[in-house]
């Protein structure tokens, strides 16, 4: 935020209610409440605490992955290879717990491969200077063929480890254990973007790197950060999606890439880079989560899951072009 | 960047190195040595019946190719296109089973596909939309639409028309694919544009520098909002002859399909960045990556190193590219 200040120095200061309308956040929480207060009188069991629950369970595997993917795309670069690499970690980590009968060892081998192949991404980035698109495309690919030469089949669970079933299914009182997960990976991103040095140099990347550059920073080093960061976010993700799947799957991650960009995107985050919040990403995951939902109580044709989102991004987007526009005029 | 990179700048390059610099020739190096490698391990991969059927394959990924790399020449992306091959089957298979003409058919798919174009286009070029967020909206609205009025089957095709059929078996002279001829005819024709035509410099000032294109007195606008319709269309002739080949409205078709053409695309390349590559080296880029997994089908391996393969070899050429580049600029 601080940046993207910075960056539209230009702009006329405004009244902290006129910050507060122009908070690109605004119209997504609008529209989040439109959306619940529209199913809630369609479908009255959408506030059970069942179905809050369920909502939030299925929040958390796209924050977790998205909580990184929003430090990524702030420095200006994309990571298109989280999906594949979801279904990976989770054939790895199954396989290391069936082998190990150790939650650590299991874990530090999915969390070693993620981080592994952020590491790889980053590098391949950053020193070898290949458009991030590219280069991720390049590294799904890899791993949706790696995957298959790792096992053709689901890598089933051996182990019954209870507290590798808890990762996934167990809870805290009446909270999942993957929302708590959730929850702290994002609360140390949030801290991390908002209120750190680093922080601030990751905005700065993104805005303007060669400024970054200039003023003696090694913008390399916090770009390969950010993909690592990605990449650990997609260990943990991997690990509670096996969890709750009781396998590894390789087909598991299908277009998981698109639905954690398209969160984030929904959240206000330029893909230009510089501009961006995580706040914003939690909102934007909550509405296609909402929407998912909504469309599943109500009955409707579950492949709406793909239409509605798609029109969402779009509209989102534009309104937040004209709410733009508006403030600068 | 480096030092040593600005003191190269100063010396003379020699003559080879000045062909290399040369993209396509590069390229056309690259494919050289594929084929020349895979005519000594693969038995008859040289044979004309191989050649023939690569070139078939690669028909689809050099349609949409040029429409991938004519949108990135003009400084956006088009990743809807792999969704809109699997949806305009669906006016076409059910046109024609409906009327039992090819023509009517085809008609129907292409309004289609210039629906979308102008969709993708107005609300990229007009409403200002990034390109990425806006053909990732349309690839999600497609996918979903066709999964929603397919109910995840297959609509056969029950019209099995000669003219429709041909489409995928047929050959001219009986060697060359029909799908080949379509494109290496609409690759001439578009690659004329992009060098002789003004619509086709336009489009290189567009991407190369908007400001300045705008000052030039183009219509920035209109010259992204006609690129998006170029792919759109060419989309739908790429979706034509798949739903030919496999002779059904699929709901998976080109699945994954914009990734490979935007591989093949920047292999050949063809900057994202917009203003820079050319056509002809986007159809280098598709006919090495094609010929890869052709002559790594004909090693035996399974598709899954193809793919792992196919990965690196996408790095690799990108991160060559790159430092060619910026030795070339001397930093």
């Amino acid at each position: 935020m601080e940046m993207s200040e910075l960056t539209h120095a230009s702009a006329p200061r405004r009244s902290i209610g006129g910050q507060l309308l122009g908070s690109s956040q605004l119209v997504l929480g609008l529209i989040l409440a439109a959306l619940c207060i529209a199913i809630s009188i369609a479908a009255p069991q959408f506030y059970s605490e069942a179905n809050i629950i369920a909502i939030l369970r299925q929040c958390a595997l796209v924050l977790i992955v998205a909580s990184g993917m929003t430090m990524l795309i702030i420095t200006a670069e994309v990571d298109l290879s989280v999906g594949a690499s979801l279904a990976f970690v989770g054939c790895i980590g199954m396989a290391v717990l069936n082998s190990t009968h150790s939650l650590a060892l299991g874990m530090l081998a999915a969390l070693a491969f993620a981080g592994g192949v952020g590491l790889f991404n980053g590098l391949v980035v950053t020193r070898l200077r290949v458009n991030s698109l590219i280069a991720t495309i390049g590294t799904m690919m890899m791993l949706q063929g790696g995957v298959y030469l790792f096992t053709r089949e689901a890598v089933q669970n051996h182990n019954r480890l209870v507290s590798f079933t808890d990762l996934g299914a167990g809870y805290v009182g009446a909270v999942p254990v993957p929302v708590i997960l959730a929850a702290l990976i994002f609360v140390v991103a949030y801290v991390t973007l908002r209120f750190t040095t680093l922080g601030r140099y990751l905005y700065a990347v993104g805005a303007n790197e060669k400024a970054v550059r200039l003023s003696g920073l090694r913008s390399e080093r916090l770009k390969l950060f950010a993909f690592v960061v990605t990449g650990l976010c997609v260990g943990v993700a991997g690990m509670i999606l096996s969890s709750l799947m009781n396998a590894g799957q390789p087909t598991a991650g299908r277009g998981f890439e698109l639905t954690v960009i398209a969160a984030v995107i929904l959240g206000g985050t330029s893909l230009l880079g510089g501009r961006g919040s995580l706040f914003g990403t939690l909102l934007g995951v909550l509405v296609l989560k909402v929407i998912d939902n909504g469309i599943i109580i109500l009955g409707w044709n579950q492949d709406l899951q793909m239409v509605v989102p798609g029109v969402v991004i779009i509209l989102a987007t534009y309104l937040d072009i004209i709410r733009n526009r508006a403030n600068v005029r | 960047m480096s030092l040593a990179s600005t003191a190269s700048l100063k010396d003379q390059p020699s003559m080879l190195a000045r062909l290399f610099a040369r993209q396509e020739l590069a390229l056309l190096a690259c494919l050289i040595l594929v084929l020349a490698f895979f005519s000594v391990t693969v038995e008859n991969f040289l044979s004309v019946r191989n050649l023939t059927n690569v070139l078939g394959q690669a028909s689809l990924p050099l349609i949409a190719g040029i429409g991938c790399a004519i949108v990135f020449i003009s400084g956006e992306v088009d990743i809807s296109i792999g969704s809109l091959l699997a949806t305009i089957a669906l006016p076409l298979i059910i046109i024609m089973n409906d009327t039992n003409s090819l023509l009517v058919g085809v008609s129907g798919a292409l309004l289609f596909g210039l629906i979308v174009g102008v969709v993708n286009g107005y609300l990229t070029a007009y409403a200002g939309i990034n390109s990425l967020i806006v053909t990732l909206g349309t690839m999600f609205i497609m996918r979903g639409g066709v999964y929603l009025y397919t109910g995840q089957r297959a609509i056969p095709d029950d019209a099995s028309l000669d003219s429709f059929i041909a489409l995928s078996d047929g050959r001219l002279f009986n060697v060359i694919p029909y799908s080949a001829v379509i494109a290496i005819v609409l690759l001439a024709a578009f690659a004329y544009m992009m060098q002789h035509r003004p619509f086709g410099r336009q489009i290189y000032a567009v991407g190369g520098n908007q400001e300045v294109a705008r000052l030039a007195g183009y219509d920035v606008r209109r010259v992204k909002f006609i690129c998006f319709i170029i792919s759109a269309l060419l989309a739908t002739v790429a979706g034509i002859i798949l739903a030919a080949r496999v002779g059904s409205a699929q709901h998976t078709a080109g699945l994954n399909f914009e990734f490979q053409v935007v591989a093949a695309t920047v292999l050949g390349g063809v900057s994202l960045a917009g203003g820079i590559g050319s056509l002809s080296g986007m159809a280098l880029g598709v006919l090495i990556l094609q010929f890869l997994s052709n002559g790594l089908r004909g090693l035996g391996l399974p598709t899954e190193w193809q793919l792992v393969i196919t990965g690196m070899i996408i790095i690799a050429a990108v991160a060559f590219d790159e430092a060619k580049r910026r030795r070339a600029n001397g930093g």
